[in-house]
């Protein structure tokens, strides 16, 4: 069969007259893959949807004389008649592309011109973190990244100018430097030197040179900033607090862990200004006190809490905590002086909490599981890791907390079949149990346990993935 | 059930089932835009679809005629290629030509599902290899100039890091 009888069985009827188009085109095409013609109806920039709707339209009325680009075949040496992957047009290699993960995307990019030109479309990428080490010089980067609407950044290490970043890419959306320890106040004032609307999250995480004075800046022309994560920056003090407060009135989220210096006026001062703020992450701030926590009422739309290492709050703090309507999580993980009592501050004073963290208070033990059951009705998760617990609190919240999902209860070594057995009767839309280093349970209460109807985690090792 | 007959590029006629031939979005509508309804003993010419792409459409559609819509394509949801079944992926165990004028068939004829699966198809080919492999896997010409294609590097370099 000669090569251009293998072309007429491809081609539809109708398009046997144009084999003379075929031809001339045909030479045009000989070192390439990829043709001009490749598709007549989607040479404009319209979305894929609207395509469909265009094409079945022009394909039906113009069914006789339409030409399609799966009907020309290629050099016969590339495909010996058959469909060449070049046949699809970049919408589809586009759509195919969605579907690699952030390696392969890369990588298709590096196949040929046509392939790269499909990779770089902003359907392709749309969702992904641009994870970059920014090291040498690469002119081209930072357009191919904004060409392909890419407007989240993850910088791994720094050894150029942040102020690269801000302006290669005006559109940046979030911006990560976690962990980049060089980061300084200099960088981040060369840096933001204008208004960035765009940019929502900042995460500035263990840049331990960072200062009050870098976020003067972030106040200054972050605006619309929702996210800033500033956990281990030890430098920030309450009069950082008083600017994102006087700057960053649509923050949402805001990671104080392990910023020693802040103290109960500094969460006044956030109080007086973000008042949209959401979650609060305050873990290892430990010169915070109950004072702390009556300034954090006036933030009305908290929802999340992290308390967790906070030794100076104690039980009356949790007295301002039970007012706050829209507070659903509380963590008080290794807060050494909260105790039964500040369990039946919470439940008398009317929480609504849906997840509490009290694991390492050494101080909460069946009473307070006394108090949980009487009042914390909404309750979904409890973690009590580490408590003195036994099975006689155990009962106690068994007969109450109806909408229990998940429960963690690992190195209570009190508990035992006994308390398992309560649990796997009462608690029956659990999903999660922690039963790691419960010493004196056995496969006896296991199996209870096992039958909840719910259940998908059970764990029993040391490391618990939550 | 009434019966519609699709013809195909080179001629041949397929009588189908209407609801299965309105699995595709493009007959539905041309279904409803031109009020071709069932008495009439009408042909739907498919010019872009010969018979043997056709009637393993057709296969297709009649094995998945009662799957439950397809979802919409949610942004922030990390696509998967592992869900592909059983019964399509034994379907789908045809050479690269006749892979590709599926996909081409199924955009044509607009059935998502058809094309999210054949789509996912190409990308499990694809998946894990370097850009010379997948050169290879489907014949393409590396068309780059040498600056080209040291730039296109560069400029996914960072797509390897873990």
């Amino acid at each position: 069969m000669s090569a251009m009888e293998e072309l007429f069985t491809e081609l539809p009827v109708p398009l046997l007259s144009t084999a003379a188009l075929l031809r001339h085109h045909h030479q045009h095409t000989r070192y390439q893959p990829y043709h001009r013609l490749h598709q007549p109806q989607h040479f404009h920039t319209t979305p894929l949807h609207e395509l469909h709707t265009l094409q079945h339209r022009t394909a039906y009325q113009e069914s006789q004389s339409l030409f399609y680009p799966q009907d020309i075949q290629q050099d016969s040496d590339v495909d010996r008649g058959k469909t060449h992957i070049s046949c699809l047009y970049p919408e589809i290699l586009a759509i195919i592309f969605s579907y690699l993960d952030v390696r392969d995307k890369g990588r298709v990019a590096q196949v040929c011109t046509t392939w790269r030109d499909a990779a770089y479309r902003k359907s392709v990428w749309r969702g992904v973190e641009a994870k970059l080490h920014l090291r040498r010089a690469n002119p081209s980067l930072f357009a191919s990244l904004v060409k392909r609407g890419i407007k989240n950044v993850q910088v791994l290490s720094l050894r150029r100018s942040l102020r690269d970043v801000i302006q290669g890419i005006p559109n940046l959306e979030s911006l990560n430097l976690s962990g980049c320890y060089n980061v300084a106040d200099i960088g981040i004032s060369h840096a933001f030197v204008a208004e960035a609307p765009s940019l929502t999250q900042l995460n500035l995480s263990l840049c331990k040179q960072v200062t009050d004075n870098s976020l003067s800046r972030i106040a200054q022309y972050l605006k619309n900033l929702e996210v800033l994560e500033l956990g281990g920056c030890c430098n920030v003090t309450n009069t950082g607090l008083v600017l994102i407060a006087w700057g960053l009135k649509k923050l949402k989220r805001l990671n104080l862990r392990s910023c020693w210096h802040i103290s109960d006026q500094g969460i006044g001062h956030l109080a007086l200004g973000n008042t949209s703020l959401e979650y609060l992450g305050l873990q290892d701030c430990q010169r915070l006190s109950d004072e702390a926590l009556k300034h954090a009422t006036g933030l009305t739309c908290l929802k999340s809490i992290n308390l967790s290492f906070c030794i100076s709050i104690t039980d009356s703090g949790l007295k301002h905590l039970a007012k706050m309507t829209n507070l659903r999580e509380l963590n008080l993980r290794s807060c050494d002086n909260i105790s039964d009592i500040g369990m039946a501050y919470l439940a008398e004073g009317g929480s609504r909490i849906s997840s509490l963290d009290v694991s390492f208070c050494d101080k909460i033990g069946d009473q307070a599981l006394v108090h949980i059951s009487q009042g914390l009705f909404n309750l979904k998760s409890l973690s009590l890791s580490a408590c003195q617990i036994s099975d006689e609190g155990l009962s106690k919240i068994a007969n109450t907390l109806h909408d229990l999902e998940t429960l963690n209860i690992g190195q209570c070594s009190r508990v035992t079949d006994k308390g398992l057995t309560t649990i796997a009767e009462a608690l029956t839309r659990l999903k999660c149990i922690d039963l790691y280093g419960c010493t004196r349970i056995t496969t006896v209460g296991l199996e209870k346990i096992m039958k909840l109807p719910q259940l998908s985690v059970l764990n029993l090792g040391l490391w618990h993935v939550r | 059930m009434p019966n519609i007959k699709l013809q195909s590029s080179d001629g041949e006629t397929f009588e189908v089932d209407v609801e299965i031939a309105k699995c595709s979005v493009t007959i539905k509508t041309m279904l409803e835009d031109l009020g071709m309804d069932d008495e009439e003993e009408e042909v739907v010419p498919l010019p872009n679809v010969n018979s043997a792409i056709l009637r393993k459409v057709i296969h297709w559609a009649t094995y998945h005629k009662d799957d439950p819509p397809p979802p919409e394509d949610d942004e922030n949801k990390e696509k998967r290629t592992d869900d592909i079944s059983s019964w399509d992926a034994d379907f789908l165990k045809v050479d690269q030509g006749t892979l590709f004028e599926l996909i081409l068939a199924a955009n044509y004829l607009d059935i998502k599902g058809l094309l999210d699966v054949t789509c996912k198809t190409v990308a499990n080919m694809i998946k894990g290899k370097a850009p010379e492999e997948i050169r290879k896997t489907f014949n393409i010409k590396n068309d780059f100039t040498a600056s080209e294609e040291e730039q296109v590097r560069k400029e996914n370099e960072w797509c390897e890091e873990k």
